[in-house]
């Protein structure tokens, strides 16, 4: 990194958003000398507006002094430091030795002191005095003071909360990359220039006093209302106006250095993924606010985590945010750190997961063992449960430390410092992955649906129910064409649990889907599934119902009945008698982009993004698995349903791991707005079952926010 | 324009030149130096914390006494090398130099086996859940793992400043500075053997 050539840069973009606060300056002058001007003139108190009586002049001058001390009051709090701000923010300061209020916290303090020393090595800076926000429970952290001696670091008792240790060092690191790039310099600058501008706004406030705006249109006619009022609105407009430019010049400044002060944060620390992670819990803490501090606004292009782009549909919200958004989108940061995140901490998850599960076993067998010795403890027992214990950390341990070693490639010029990783941070951490519940059955069909689905005549019923349209004459159409099929009882029963179950059928599909083919597999032979579901196909694609998602549930049943693909087993008796005919049969995995390209590119569209992202999020996602450039499909397209199904074929044929890394890659697409929609589940119980693999665990909490 | 004039200025402003240049390396060569002095507070620091938590442990691990006695050895060795370096660095003109390559890379081996020897009794505490539930010794546990996250972090930046400046020393028009002033090259901080480098490996027989 070219300290000097950041710092030069840094001055000329410095001086040029000054130049810009000037112009606000010099427009919200004007605008307010005229604005005042040509009110008098209207009112009749003055007679031009560039000779204005000495009253007028007055409320002028009063305007400009509010300014003024405005900016001069915020430049004497800026010089006497960041320490000195901190505080004057509420702040309490965290000095070593010293306890805290709360006993529970003097290990967090400790823990927050030994970071900021550290990160403060790292960026070879001098250590800044560190103050916590007690009562602050959003999660943030950020820098005041402009000279090197005077800076204090700010951390929100949120942070303290939720972040493990080496996400709180990345964080912490986060703000030691604004320190190196000289953000500071210009944010007090900032935070100066916008200190004029609140105050006129605050000083209007203070006129107005209680009084709305709506109390006094009503009561201007009967009821006398003072001057100072109208005084007062007309400053808070103005000052408003103002802080409002002021603010979209910080915020364009702003966002620009988040991602220079990941980068750098990435350099102190070189561990990405805590940084992607820390980043990940914030934005799993929801859309609550950045920080609850009254001061709030002037603070917000100084924190970790701010404003960023509402994922509005509506473009006009979404242009309006981009504009104020003092940070970027989190998953754009994320994406920038680590690419590949989501599938990383979803191995972890697992990992863990698996640890937990073999903890588990240990603890079992060891209370089992116990409960007949009583007290008298078996040590061979004990052993067995610590070694369990010890194992499951352990692999749990390897897991992070393989992740930690990819840090040295996400920078190239990665000292040799790098490669010592710490061990100890490693265990707490994994805790905190591990979600809180087990993970539990997705499956969590109601007794209702149990009771009303008890034979494989009902399950069949259901299943027919899914196909049944919802326009009145295709209704009477399709349950005429299964009454003639079948008996009218059938057709009967179909429309019954429509009308019981309407709900449901939307909400539970995969559930019930599950639950209902169980159910028949059991109760009818293989010919007659096969007969009943071909009578479902032909009605289906004769109807003409037939689009993606039905197709997706049609192969899903076909699955779950374990009635085979019929080209896929002529390709396997294929392949074991002949084995030269299967090299040429058998695609390469360089061939098959167009395969990938259709597959993905409808997976992409199932994640129900905007048009734009869509392009987007193919394109980057095909790049993972072929360099052609291919266009994106569109489940619109004719005989779309038709290419799926061969590229299925060609697909099923490859090594399993192939086949589960592509499933594992959908998911990750699906996840990556995080949420999960129904028809998003779906189509990748579908992919994963017509590959051959097993069901992907879309993490529990993820699909319990979808239900909700 | 006369010839005298121009070349007034040509040399006016080469000696410029050479002007910016040496004070910019000498600036870095200060970084580099400086970054290294953190590197031996950090070191110092651990080793004193390290007898601290040995003492604190010997109370519960009566029987790990080998893994116990490992690691005061690695570290008096490393303390001993540190003391080493220090001396020669108070002595010599040029702080650390290549020159003193040899010493800086068996600090760097005795300061991996410290780091070895170390995880190794963190992996024994583990196994031991009321040693873990010490007030005392998981206080201690914390100021260990920082100060190992400083010692690491102080390398890095060391690693970084010396790679800065041995950049700027062999860039093209500094290096001529850099050649008529005698501006060395900084030492990296890399163990000199390859067993040092190796992970530590944890058993469970």
């Amino acid at each position: 990194m070219d300290f000097f050539g950041q710092q030069a840069s840094t001055r000329l973009r410095s001086r040029l958003l000054l130049l810009g606060f000037l112009f606000a300056y010099a427009g919200t002058g004007a605008v307010m000398y005229f604005g005042i001007a040509l009110f008098s003139v209207q009112v009749g108190l003055i007679e031009s507006v560039f000779a204005p009586s000495a009253p007028v002049a007055a409320v002028i001058g009063l305007f400009w002094l509010a300014i003024l001390a405005g900016c001069f009051f915020r430049f004497l709090d800026v010089r006497a430091g960041g320490p000195a701000l901190a505080k004057k923010f509420g702040a309490e300061a965290v000095v070593e030795g010293e306890s805290s209020r709360y006993r529970e916290d003097r290990g967090a303090d400790r823990e927050l002191l030994n970071v900021v020393a550290e990160v403060s090595v790292a960026a070879s800076t001098p250590t800044p005095e560190v103050f916590v926000l007690r009562g602050e429970r959003s999660i943030n952290a950020f820098v005041l003071g402009t000279h090197q001696d005077k800076r204090a670091l700010v951390v929100t008792q949120g942070a303290l909360n939720a972040f493990e240790r080496d996400e709180l060092q990345a964080v912490i690191a986060h703000e030691f990359g604004h320190i190196a790039h000289g953000d500071l310099e210009v944010n007090m600058r900032l935070l100066v220039a916008l200190g004029g501008l609140m105050a006129l706004d605050e000083i209007g406030r203070m006129l107005i006093g209680p009084v709305t705006l709506m109390a006094m249109i009503r009561r201007t006619d009967d009821q006398h209302v003072h001057p100072g009022v109208f005084v007062g609105l007309v400053m808070r407009l103005f000052g408003s106006a103002g802080v409002l430019f002021g603010t979209l010049l910080r915020s364009a400044f702003s966002r620009q250095r988040e991602f220079l002060a990941d980068a750098t944060a990435v350099q102190f620390t070189r561990a990405p993924f805590a940084l992607a992670s820390a980043l990940n819990t914030v934005s799993e803490a929801g859309d609550d606010a950045p920080l609850h501090l009254h001061q709030a606004p002037e603070l917000a292009h100084l924190c970790f985590s701010g404003r960023s782009v509402s994922h509005a549909r509506n473009w006009f919200a979404r242009v309006f945010t981009g504009w104020f958004a003092t940070h970027p989108p989190l998953q754009s940061r994320i994406d920038a750190i680590d690419p590949h995140f989501v599938v990383k901490r979803r191995k972890l998850v697992k990992a863990a997961r698996v640890a937990q599960r073999e903890g588990d076993i240990g603890g079992m067998v060891a209370a089992a063992s116990q409960a007949p010795v009583g007290p008298g403890l078996s040590p061979v027992t004990l052993m067995t449960a610590t070694a369990a214990v010890v194992h499951a950390s352990v692999s749990g341990a390897a897991a992070n430390a393989a992740f930690n070693s990819a840090g040295p490639n996400a920078i190239p010029n990665a000292g040799p410092g790098a490669a010592t990783t710490v061990a100890a941070s490693n265990i707490p951490y994994l805790r905190a992955v591990t979600p809180a519940k087990p993970a539990t059955q997705q499956a969590g069909l109601s007794d209702r649906i149990m009771l009303l689905l008890p034979d494989g005549r009902s399950c069949l019923a259901i299943l027919f129910a899914f196909f049944v349209p919802d326009e009145s004459l295709a209704r009477r159409e399709f349950l005429d064409e299964v009454a003639y099929c079948y008996e009218p009882e059938f057709s009967d029963l179909i429309q019954e649990l429509l009308q019981l179950l309407p709900a449901e059928l939307e909400s539970d599909r995969l559930a019930i889907v599950e639950h209902a083919t169980q159910v028949i597999k059991d109760a009818l032979d293989m010919d007659k599934r096969q007969q009943a579901l071909l009578t479902l196909e032909t009605l289906v694609r004769r109807l003409g119902h037939e689009d993606l998602i039905s197709y997706a549930s049609l192969q899903l049943m076909r699955r779950k009945l374990a009635i085979e693909f019929p080209v896929v087993v002529s390709a396997q008796q294929e392949a074991g008698t002949c084995r030269e005919a299967r090299g040429s049969k058998v695609k390469t995995f360089e061939a098959m982009g167009e395969e990938f390209a259709l597959m993905l590119s409808l997976m992409v569209e199932v994640s129900g993004a905007p048009e734009h992202e869509l392009d987007q999020q193919y394109k980057r996602v095909l790049s993972c698995y072929t360099g052609e450039d291919l266009p994106r499909r569109s489940s619109r397209e004719p005989g779309i349903v038709q290419q799926l199904e061969r590229a299925f074929q060609t697909l099923y044929v490859q090594p399993k791991s192939i086949r589960a890394a592509f499933v594992e890659h959908c998911a990750e697409i699906v996840l990556h707005d995080g949420r999960v929609t129904k028809r998003e589940q779906s189509l990748i119980a579908l992919f994963a079952a017509s590959l051959g693999c097993e069901d992907v665990d879309l993490s529990p909490e993820h699909a319990t926010s979808q239900a909700a | 324009m006369e010839t005298g004039t121009i070349l007034f200025v040509v040399g006016g402003l080469a000696a410029a030149a050479v002007v910016y240049f040496y004070n910019q390396l000498v600036a870095l060569r200060n970084r580099y130096q400086n970054a290294f002095s953190q590197i031996d507070v950090q070191l110092q620091r651990r080793y004193e914390l390290i007898p601290n938590l040995v003492e604190t442990a010997r109370a519960y691990l009566k029987h790990e006494s080998e893994t116990l006695t490992a690691v005061t050895e690695a570290r008096n060795q490393a303390e001993l090398t540190r003391q080493q370096v220090a001396k020669a660095q108070a002595t010599g003109a040029a702080a650390v130099s290549a020159t003193e390559g040899g010493l800086l890379q068996s600090l760097a081996s005795a300061e991996n086996s410290v780091a070895g020897a170390l995880g190794r009794m963190n992996m024994v505490m583990e196994a031991y859940p009321d040693l873990k539930a010490d007030q005392r010794l998981s206080e201690l546990h914390e100021d260990i793992a920082s100060t190992e996250n400083r010692v690491s972090f102080s390398r890095q930046a060391y690693s970084d400043a010396a790679m800065r400046y041995n950049t700027a020393c062999e860039q093209f028009p500094a290096v001529i500075v850099a050649n008529l002033f005698r501006f060395e090259d900084a030492a990296l901080f890399e163990a000199a053997n390859d067993e040092a480098r190796e992970a530590v490996k944890v058993s469970f027989g």
